[in-house]
């Protein structure tokens, strides 16, 4: 018997990283999951990867498309017949520049793919978690939620209100037996940050190395987290044991933000 | 396999309330687990209760008093031959006031029951799992280790207090292999919130007992307090081997009470 035994989770960008991670986790546990990516081909190898049967699911969905991100909860009830668990976990950054340069479309991108893709399927999510009166809405922030560096002002203003947004839809459905939290992770080598890292670092002005060093440095473990720190707080906030814990912003740093 | 099989856990109190959740969690994950409490009797009869057999053990001691915060560390290391995971976790207050009324006594009771005792525990800990390049310390502050409440002056401030204990400390150990973190409970209806409950209501200047839990309740998100096992849960994932880059966090179990 796991703890997630009947549930159904979707993880939006979940086919690697953090996502991926989490999703595996949910798995062990017993939930049946659906995963989101831009790029089909990736997404069933995946699914092939992670060696779930049935009880694994990829959808094709942009998480900065509306539309998407609707239809992805709407295939999720139309597969598994409900959702209990929504981890909003799609996010990222491009064309990362200090505010004096930035552009629009890259503040347009960012704060669609981390906030509206979150506020989005939220919503979606929530016409479903509501009448069943439980609900688990998960969303992946930054220890950037929190604090700011420079030259990634895109991102960190995004997850700053991915964190406003926690804690408001957390109060709204407090008692109603659904629960919401956001996760703070420190920095994370994933692909993500393989690929997208160094022109981030190059926006602050300093080599790649030198921003993974960063964040090692202002934490006190002086090392980056990794995906399975994320996993093992996103199963305890999935299970019923999680139920007393919402509205909370997480941090999973390594003890780098300040509260 | 539990997720702290052959761990050493120790629980200042740990007979009843929040510790005695830890420390039945602990022994379902596999750990050999010490409890303290004052009262031998009790003791006794808790960790009968718990049905541990050889691996639980009770340490009688004040838990306000130095020689039962250190005294816990030796003790455990002694029965079980390690100390892995110390939970700093006995607290409370007695007849608390409002600053104008606050009496030296409580004040200092209040100062080493919720401070000076996790401050005496931790040193000792620290000592011992130093040098073996792992540990896991877990404070239980408080919801009001952040916020303020009128009437619980010298709980507000030892919580808030052992929140900057737990993040120096974890900045000084972050990288030897132990974690030093602390869980930030709501209100929870506990035997000790049972028994002095209703005279703190008075001095916060509430009409009953109920109007205490009313008013935490009213703050949190989930309108309701919340439970032992909530924090049980938490206490095992940080207890945990996979919880090696969780340090100097502070964990909120409060149904959303607290804005930061």
């Amino acid at each position: 018997m796991g703890e997630l035994d009947g549930r159904v989770a979707v993880i939006s960008g979940g086919t690697r990283g953090i996502g991926r991670a989490i999703a595996e986790a949910y798995l062990r546990d017993g939930a049946k999951v659906v995963v989101s990516g831009r790029d089909q081909a990736k997404g069933e190898g995946a699914i092939a990867e992670m060696n779930a049967g049935d009880n694994a699911m990829f959808v094709a969905a942009d998480s900065a498309v509306r539309e998407d991100c609707e239809r992805l909860i709407a295939e999720t009830v139309a597969r598994y017949g409900r959702i209990d668990i929504l981890v909003n976990n799609a996010g990222g950054s491009k064309d990362n520049a200090p505010v004096a340069q930035l552009t629009d479309e890259a503040m347009d991108w960012a704060l669609k793919v981390n906030l509206w893709s979150t506020f989005w399927c939220s919503r979606a999510a929530l016409q479903h978690m509501i009448p069943q009166q439980w609900g688990r809405i998960i969303n992946i922030s930054s220890t950037e939620g929190k604090v700011g560096k420079p030259g990634i002002a895109i991102y960190v203003t995004a997850k700053h209100a991915v964190n406003g947004l926690t804690k408001s839809m957390a109060q709204e459905v407090g008692t109603l037996g659904i629960t919401v939290n956001a996760l703070c992770p420190g920095a994370i080598e994933t692909d993500m940050m393989k690929t997208d890292g160094p022109p981030a670092a190059e926006a602050m002005g300093i080599t790649y190395e030198a921003l993974l060093d960063w964040f090692a440095q202002e934490s006190a473990i002086k090392r980056l987290n990794d995906v399975e720190d994320v996993a093992i707080v996103a199963s305890l906030l999935a299970s019923d044991a999680g139920a007393g814990i919402t509205g909370s912003l997480i941090s999973i740093d390594g003890g780098s933000a300040p509260y | 396999m539990g997720k702290l099989e052959g761990r050493v856990a120790a629980i200042t109190g740990g007979t009843r309330s929040i510790g005695r959740g830890m420390a039945e969690a602990f022994l379902r994950e596999g750990a050999k687990v010490v409890v303290n409490g004052r009262d031998a009797a009790k003791g006794a009869q808790a960790i009968a209760e718990m049905g541990g057999g050889d691996n639980i053990a009770f340490f009688a001691g004040d838990a306000t008093k130095q020689s039962t915060a250190e005294g816990i560390v030796d003790f455990a290391v002694e029965r079980f031959g390690q100390l892995d995971i110390m939970c700093l976790n006995s607290g409370g207050v007695m007849h608390t006031a409002p600053v104008a009324m606050m009496s030296d006594e409580e004040w200092q009771l209040e100062m080493d029951w919720n401070l000076n005792s996790v401050f005496w525990g931790m040193r000792k800990s620290l000592q011992h799992m130093l040098p073996r390049g792992y540990g896991r310390i877990i404070v239980t502050s408080s919801v009001e280790g952040k916020g303020g409440k009128p009437g619980l002056p010298g709980y507000n401030a030892t919580k808030h207090a052992v929140l900057g204990l737990t993040k120096a400390a974890a900045k000084e150990t972050g990288t030897t292999g132990v974690t030093v973190n602390a869980i930030l409970p709501g209100l929870i209806e506990t035997d000790i919130v049972r028994e002095t409950g209703p005279e703190s209501a008075k001095m916060m200047g509430l009409e009953s007992y109920d109007a205490m839990i009313d008013l935490f309740a009213a703050e949190s998100a989930i309108k309701k307090p919340n439970t032992v096992e909530q924090v049980a849960a938490v206490a095992v994932l940080l207890a945990s081997e996979a919880a090696r880059n969780f340090t100097g966090c502070m964990f909120p179990v409060d149904g959303g009470s607290l804005p930061y």
